[in-house]
């Protein structure tokens, strides 16, 4: 029961504060006169009775105070008046108020915006359960091959599922166009097969409905559909009866027998899943790498350990079956990072850039906190005069810095709210539609936490950072001082630090912001070798079943082309494989020389292979550099023939002689037939990511025809108004077939750098807040200084210096410091901008040019810092500036 | 006047305590109570007594009560609670064998 009499007392004294004081107050006299009673009773005067009893009992506000404390409620009493006090004062220098939460505001405001895509794309890509135990598995060919190659073999994947410790269970996937017609309309639909258990390695149930059976992935058996929750939406409006309709899919009519949860995504866009049914010879492939893969680690086996243990597994694969297994090894990756491989080092440096810009606040947030503290160092000494402790003083700051920082987090987070929903919808759903986690990002838990803690920790630090601050404060010194604030050698030599760290920081954020920034504008020339304007693409998927034949896909396409081709106003119509600006991978290939033998297969030559119809290269005015381009002869009765791109020719032809030469695809000693190279064409860039152009095969469409072709049309005018002519052309072809991927090859090209121009817009905004803060900052500080030296230029001009000589002396020192801050700075500054060109390659380089401006830059604004204040103080009429201040 | 005799910290709670075990007292015939028992050896420090009594109370081994002073004044009187009885016998019984245990050191050694 003692705790409850403890609490009502901690109560009492809180809250029933006057009638406790006023007790108090009773207790002590009370004591006090009786002690008087009794100095009177021992024989002295009235006068004498109380001076003794006063000094015997010694201060009688000490007591009071140490009472107080006995009854622990003091530390929460006194955080009252420390916020009330704190406010009082933030609001007598609205200004300093103002301009620091607004500062913390924006360092705070930059570091919750770019983690809120952080977290939601790096961290949270997917909802999946243990998401960490999520790997793709693939079999890696030893030849540099994108996102798009991670393939494997169907047989492979079989061996694979049984034949390893590593995996709990593991299951393949692969994409598939499909063309839905619904009431006459033809629409695209790019769907997944799926082996029956690759929901439940995701971890995943239906919203509604069932998911595949294993009977269901044999052919006759597989015409069932699962679809998504925003397909259901768009194509069937929510229709809760759906389950159990069928939907009319490449002319096969498939069930629906169940939908998926909204938040379900993989593989993204994935719209619907279909089985994957294998034909027996299918799933005997190993030669031919055409599923992916998807496995769930066992629990506590780590990437490296399964990596080791896959590395074996290959080995004995490649004992088993050198002929279609060399040179290949099994390897994974975890889900999480699969597609951030491009895009991971620009959040990253989006994540640093927001750090430095807090810094750069938190620094100039210190200038003015160091100012402000000048300024009241009389009454600080006062406080600590009057008894204050030092953990006293600190809660005070505290409660002042706190205040601030929690206001500027209110602000940062507010904003936040608006700029995070901005930046979602900033980007193309074209685009986005391909980034798991895209529609995640918001403001949420893990957003506010960030929030929350930098602003906490900013107030403590700074809080705690004053108190170290004001430690040494000499309380006569100080008190003795009329006011004037003076500066002790340590407190220089802090103010000093600051100028040189302000320096340093804004340099690296500047060069950084500016390197991003230039390699932004370079994005808009990223797509060399091809004119991308009037061009319009559309692609076409021919479904398997009925397009087994190649002589039939040839023919439709022929028949695709001749049509538009007379379309009025249409210059080239063209086919080509995967377009430029495309952002997906070209397929990679081996190839083999004619006369050059390899030893080792690690040693066999790989380039992209494009697939081209004759007017591919005029419709891009792709520029022809040796021999001849593709012409409607080159068939499937004529010689075979390629063509190759610069590089490659200067690669393995460096005299010039590839015109004539031969080579096949795959090794020497394959079936393949060997082509001629007829031509050299120009580099092309594929994708932005692409560090250099590779080196490319092109093979003559009618020798190799595919079924997913892209449609190219270069036109006189506006592509866009050619979209319906060419339905009209494709329905003549087939009516069964939709046109997917619909665009421009302008808007194409802008698309798809959107992510990178985001980066590049937020980098710029970066950039310009770095400037303005390590401006007004460096100006700020030494501006200060010099103005701090007012009285002391008074004097000396008053004592007959040489005007010139004394602006000298002060900019002498302005320019030392923001010398020392540039020389720290300029290694860092040029370390990370290499680093930067080798993370994000081919947007970034490093430049001097960058490096130099930016350190001219901040040397102006010292000098100006400097130059003005002295100037100031030298016209200033030596008896006023000795009465400044 | 001399410097009164340091209290062996903690020691000054045990002295009020057991002054107030006899009957409710106020702050300063406390101070004259342990003075006079102690022979005038014992000085309580005034700035230190009451800060000692507010936090005997807070702990809950003395209860306060305003109450008529022998001069006809309201002063506060201070008792000793159930609990502090408990505590100021174990306290006593440890004073105790603390000093039979020193006497012992002194005498032998």
């Amino acid at each position: 029961m003692r705790w409850v009499k403890s609490a009502t007392h901690r109560f009492r004294s809180l809250f029933r504060k006057n009638i406790v004081e006023s007790e108090l107050d009773e207790e002590l006299r009370f004591h006090l006169e009786r002690q008087i009673a009794e100095n009177v009773a021992a024989g002295m005067t009235a006068e004498e009775a109380r001076r003794a009893a006063m000094r015997e009992f010694g201060g009688i506000e000490k007591v009071k105070e140490e009472c107080r404390g006995e009854r622990r409620v003091n530390r929460l009493e006194t955080l009252g008046a420390d916020l009330r006090y704190g406010l009082r004062a933030l609001r007598k220098s609205p200004g300093f108020a103002a301009v620091s939460v607004l500062t913390l505001a924006l360092g705070i405001g930059a570091n919750t915006a770019v983690f809120s895509m952080v977290n939601a794309l790096l961290l949270h890509p997917y909802k999946f359960h243990d998401l960490d135990t999520l790997v793709r598995v693939w079999e890696d060919r030893g030849i540099d091959e994108g996102y798009d190659a991670r393939r494997i073999a169907p047989a492979d994947a079989e061996d694979l599922r049984g034949g390893t410790q590593v995996f709990e269970s593991m299951t393949t996937f692969g994409w598939r166009n499909f063309n839905l017609s619904k009431e006459g309309n033809i629409q695209p639909v790019l769907a997944c097969r799926v082996s029956a258990n690759f929901f439940d390695v995701l971890g995943a149930a239906p919203a509604a409905g069932r998911l595949f059976t294993p009977s269901e992935e044999q052919a006759g058996l597989d015409q069932v559909a699962v679809v998504s929750h925003g397909m259901w939406q768009r194509r069937f409006g929510g229709d809760p009866q759906v389950i159990g309709k069928t939907v009319q899919l490449n002319g096969r009519s498939y069930t629906v027998i169940g939908i998926m949860p909204k938040d379900f995504d993989y593989p993204v866009p994935a719209e619907l899943w279909v089985p994957l049914a294998l034909t027996p010879t299918e799933r005997a492939e190993r030669a031919e790498l055409n599923l992916q893969a998807l496995a769930r680690l066992k629990p506590g086996v780590s990437v490296a350990q399964a990596r080791a243990a896959l590395g074996n597994f290959s080995h004995q694969l490649e004992k088993e079956y050198a002929k279609t297994n060399a040179g290949r090894v099994t390897t994974i990756l975890e889900l999480r990072k699969e597609l951030y491989l491009y895009t991971l080092p620009l959040f990253l440096l989006l994540q640093a850039a927001a750090g430095f810009v807090l810094m750069l606040a938190c620094a100039n947030l210190a200038n003015l906190m160091f100012a402000r503290m000048i300024g009241r160092q009389r009454e600080i000494a006062v406080r600590a005069a009057l008894g204050a402790s030092r953990a006293r003083l600190a809660q005070l700051f505290i409660c002042e810095t706190l205040m601030l920082s929690v206001v500027a987090g209110a602000v940062a987070i507010l904003a936040s709210f608006w700029s995070v929903s901005a930046l979602r919808t900033s980007i193309p759903v074209n685009w986005t539609k391909w980034v798991p986690g895209w529609d995640r990002i918001q403001v949420d838990g893990n957003v506010l936490a960030l929030g929350i803690f930098l602003a906490l920790s900013i107030g403590v630090f700074f809080g705690l950072a004053t108190v170290l601050h004001t430690g040494k404060v000499e309380l006569n010194e100080t008190l003795k001082d009329t006011g004037r604030g003076s500066m002790t050698r340590a407190k220089g030599r802090l103010r000093s630090a600051l100028v040189v760290a302000q320096v340093m920081l804004a340099l690296v954020l500047l060069v950084c912001a500016g390197l991003t920034i230039q390699g932004f504008v370079h994005l808009a020339n990223v797509y060399q070798g091809f004119e991308p304007a009037n061009v319009l693409r559309i692609e076409i998927a021919l479904p398997e079943k009925e397009y087994r034949d190649s002589v039939k896909v040839a023919n439709f396409y022929q028949q695709v082309l001749r049509g538009s081709a007379v379309l009025p106003g249409v210059r080239n119509a063209a086919l080509v494989m995967n377009p430029p600006a495309s952002n997906v991978d070209n397929e990679t290939t081996f190839f083999s020389i004619e006369g050059r033998s390899v030893l080792k297969t690690s040693e066999q030559p790989s380039a992209d292979l494009q697939i081209a119809s004759p007017d591919y290269f005029a419709a891009l005015k792709i520029s022809l550099v040796d021999g001849r381009f593709f012409s409607d002869g080159d068939n499937r009765d004529a010689m075979r023939v390629a063509v190759i791109s610069e590089s490659m020719a200067a690669r393995f032809w460096p005299r010039g002689d590839a015109v004539g030469r031969r080579i096949k695809l795959g090794a020497l000693d394959s079936t393949e037939p060997w082509s001629t190279v007829v031509g050299v064409a120009g580099d092309v860039r594929q994708n932005w990511w692409n560090p250099v152009t590779r080196p490319v095969i092109y093979k003559p469409f009618l020798q190799s025809p595919e079924r997913g072709m892209t449609i190219l049309l270069r036109t006189a005018s506006n592509p866009t108004s050619y979209v319906a002519p060419m339905r009209e052309v494709i329905r003549q072809a087939d009516s069964g077939i939709a046109m997917r991927g619909v665009n421009t090859l302008e808007e194409e090209v802008v698309e798809s750098i959107a992510i990178v121009r985001i980066m590049g817009i937020l980098m710029g905004v970066f950039g310009l807040v770095a400037l303005a803060l390590s401006s007004v900052g460096v100006y700020g500080v030494l501006s200060e200084s010099v103005a701090r030296r007012t009285r002391e230029i008074g004097i000396r001009l008053a004592l007959g210096a040489h005007p010139g000589d004394l602006m000298k002396l002060v900019l002498g020192q302005a320019l030392k410091l923001t010398g020392i801050g540039l020389a720290i700075a300029l290694p860092i500054s040029f370390a990370v901008s290499r680093a930067m060109a080798s993370l994000i390659f081919g947007i970034v380089s490093a430049d001097f040019k960058v490096l130099l401006g930016f350190t001219g830059l901040l040397v102006i604004v010292a000098l100006a810092a400097g130059y003005l204040p002295a100037r100031r103080a030298m016209r200033m009429d030596p008896m006023t500036s000795l009465r400044y201040e | 006047m001399s410097k009164p005799t340091d209290l062996v910290q903690g020691t000054l709670d045990l002295l009020i305590l057991k002054t107030v075990a006899l009957e409710p007292m106020h702050g300063w015939a406390i101070a004259q109570r342990i003075r006079q028992v102690s022979g005038n050896v014992l000085q309580v420090n005034q700035g230190a007594l009451y800060p000692a009594l507010h936090r005997l109370e807070q702990q809950g081994w003395i209860q306060a009560e305003w109450g008529e002073s022998e001069n006809n004044r309201r002063a506060k009187y201070y008792a000793l609670t159930r609990a502090g009885k408990k505590y100021l016998q174990k306290e006593e019984a440890n004073w105790r064998r603390l000093s039979a245990a020193i006497g012992l050191v002194l005498k032998t050694v």
